[in-house]
């Protein structure tokens, strides 16, 4: 038997989890599937389970002058929609999953669950978004970079949610993303490229690049990036990411294939930049 | 625990768990059994019903993201015209054999005409790709929701 809860508030809600451990279940798109038992209609998990998706201070997305805010339970759609984030962020989320996956998963559920195939990862690790923790004491801020410790691992603790994703706002010129998947529906990526940049008087000034679902998390290599600036060799950046790849075969696809693949697709797109 | 919301217009309560998936609720205790299950993983659309508006994945839904808010299921849906319409586009252009994934194609086909879009093959493809058919390849399904979104078109000129 497990027990299910649904607070009726934010501070319920870390009072809660604050006094044992639960299943935080958000929109449900990968506790739903990861944690069933086949046993007839009701989904049966081998915890408790405490819903968060309805609380409104967990909804919402904000900006101020130099970050914007999308707390936890925003909707994929919702990003993809938001009339007040930019096209770098929009543009991914509206390929995530399939239209209805979209108007339940949430933006906080993609990043705790830490999957390699995870797309909003690498567009947070190149934007050098951070995430704020809450407990029912304290508040913690950390890099989402630091915050994923690898494959289905974070450094949660079981009685934190996270509360909000934090964004810097950057003038960038322009951003290329490319997802390669293989299934027709809902292409949990093979691999994803993500790239941003800033161009002034015809020269790239600031680039970041990260590439997803390759290893187990993110690659991006700022001190690659740096160079680049300063030298525009696109083969000795490639040759720095390669370095970085550490992939393993598996069901999806092969490591070469995906390891040649998003290499190409970074030097077609630096290409294009470069000419801009 | 009772939970109330609304099913098709109309306000319900029933005896339920927080867990429980609303595919089962409208199917088991409502009898509306026009939502069909078939993966039971978010990847077919055979269980798309409307929440607050918004296409879902029934199978994927738990009762506690219900609560209070307003469901439309196929059945609802027939009541309304252009339910009529897509279901003729469907007829026109042969888009139905076993049928079996019909009624969340049709939902699916009114969450694209929701987004106020041209109806290009880009959005059409990518407003279907939760969609699975086993049967007609897809090519009908898309040239029925092409000629629809002409009807449509004139309609609103
Ligand atoms: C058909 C299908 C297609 C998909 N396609 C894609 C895709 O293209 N790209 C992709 O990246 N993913 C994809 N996914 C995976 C999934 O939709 C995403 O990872 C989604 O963002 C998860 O969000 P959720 O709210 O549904 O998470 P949930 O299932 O509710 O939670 C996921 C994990 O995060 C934890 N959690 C959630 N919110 C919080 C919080 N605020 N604080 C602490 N812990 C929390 C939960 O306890 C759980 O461990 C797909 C899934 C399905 C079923
Ligand atoms: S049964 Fe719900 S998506 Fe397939
Ligand atoms: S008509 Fe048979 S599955 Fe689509």
């Amino acid at each position: 038997m497990f027990n299910s809860i649904r607070p009726n508030s934010l501070e319920e809600l870390l009072e809660i989890i604050d006094n044992g451990d639960y299943y935080i279940f958000a929109g449900g798109t990968d506790l739903f599937i990861r944690k069933r038992q086949w046993q007839g209609a009701e989904r049966k998990f081998d915890k408790d389970v405490v819903f968060i998706s309805h609380l409104e201070e967990l909804r919402g997305i904000f900006e101020d002058r130099n970050y914007y805010r999308l707390k936890t339970c925003v909707t994929q759609d919702e990003v993809a929609n938001s009339t007040l984030l930019p096209d770098y962020l929009r543009v991914p989320y509206g390929l995530m999953g399939n239209p209805a996956i979209r108007n339940t998963a949430t933006v906080g559920g993609n990043i705790v669950n830490a999957a390699k195939v995870a797309d909003s990862l690498p567009l947070f690790y190149a934007l050098d978004a951070s995430i704020v923790l809450k407990n029912i004491q304290v508040d913690r801020v950390m890099s989402i970079k630091d915050f994923i410790f690898g494959r289905y691992k974070t450094d949660r603790y079981e009685n934190e949610i996270i509360y909000e994703v934090i964004i810097p706002k950057e003038d960038f010129s322009g951003f290329r993303y490319k997802k390669i998947g293989s299934r027709k529906s809902s292409i949990l990526s093979k691999l994803s490229v993500f790239i941003v940049y800033k161009k002034a008087h015809g020269k790239i000034v600031d680039i970041r690049v990260s590439v997803g679902a390759v290893n187990d998390v993110p690659i991006r290599s700022e001190e690659g990036e740096k160079e680049f600036v300063k030298d525009n060799d696109i083969d000795k950046f490639l040759l720095t990411i390669r370095e970085m790849m550490e992939g393993e075969d598996d069901r999806r696809s092969t490591k070469l294939y995906r390891e040649e693949i998003s290499l190409r697709i970074i030097k077609k797109f630096l290409v294009e930049i470069m000419e801009e | 625990m009772i939970i109330g919301f609304e099913l098709n217009g109309v306000q319900v309560a029933i005896e339920t768990t927080l867990s429980m998936r609303l595919l089962d609720v409208v199917r088991n205790n409502f009898d509306l059994t026009g939502t069909k299950e078939g993966c039971s993983e978010g990847e077919c659309g055979a269980c798309i019903v409307f929440l607050d508006g918004k296409v879902v994945n029934s199978c994927m839904v738990p009762m506690s993201n219900v609560v209070g808010r307003s469901v439309v299921t196929i059945e609802g849906f027939s009541e309304m015209e252009r339910y009529k319409k897509i279901e003729t586009a469907f007829r026109n252009a042969g888009a139905v054999q076993c049928g079996f994934c019909i009624p969340g194609m049709i939902m699916a086909v009114e969450g694209i005409l929701r987004l106020n879009k041209p109806l290009t093959d880009e959005v059409i493809k990518e407003g279907l790709s939760g969609n699975i058919c086993r049967c007609t390849g897809y090519q009908s399904i898309y040239e029925a929701v092409r000629r629809l979104g002409e009807e449509v078109w004139n309609d609103v000129q």
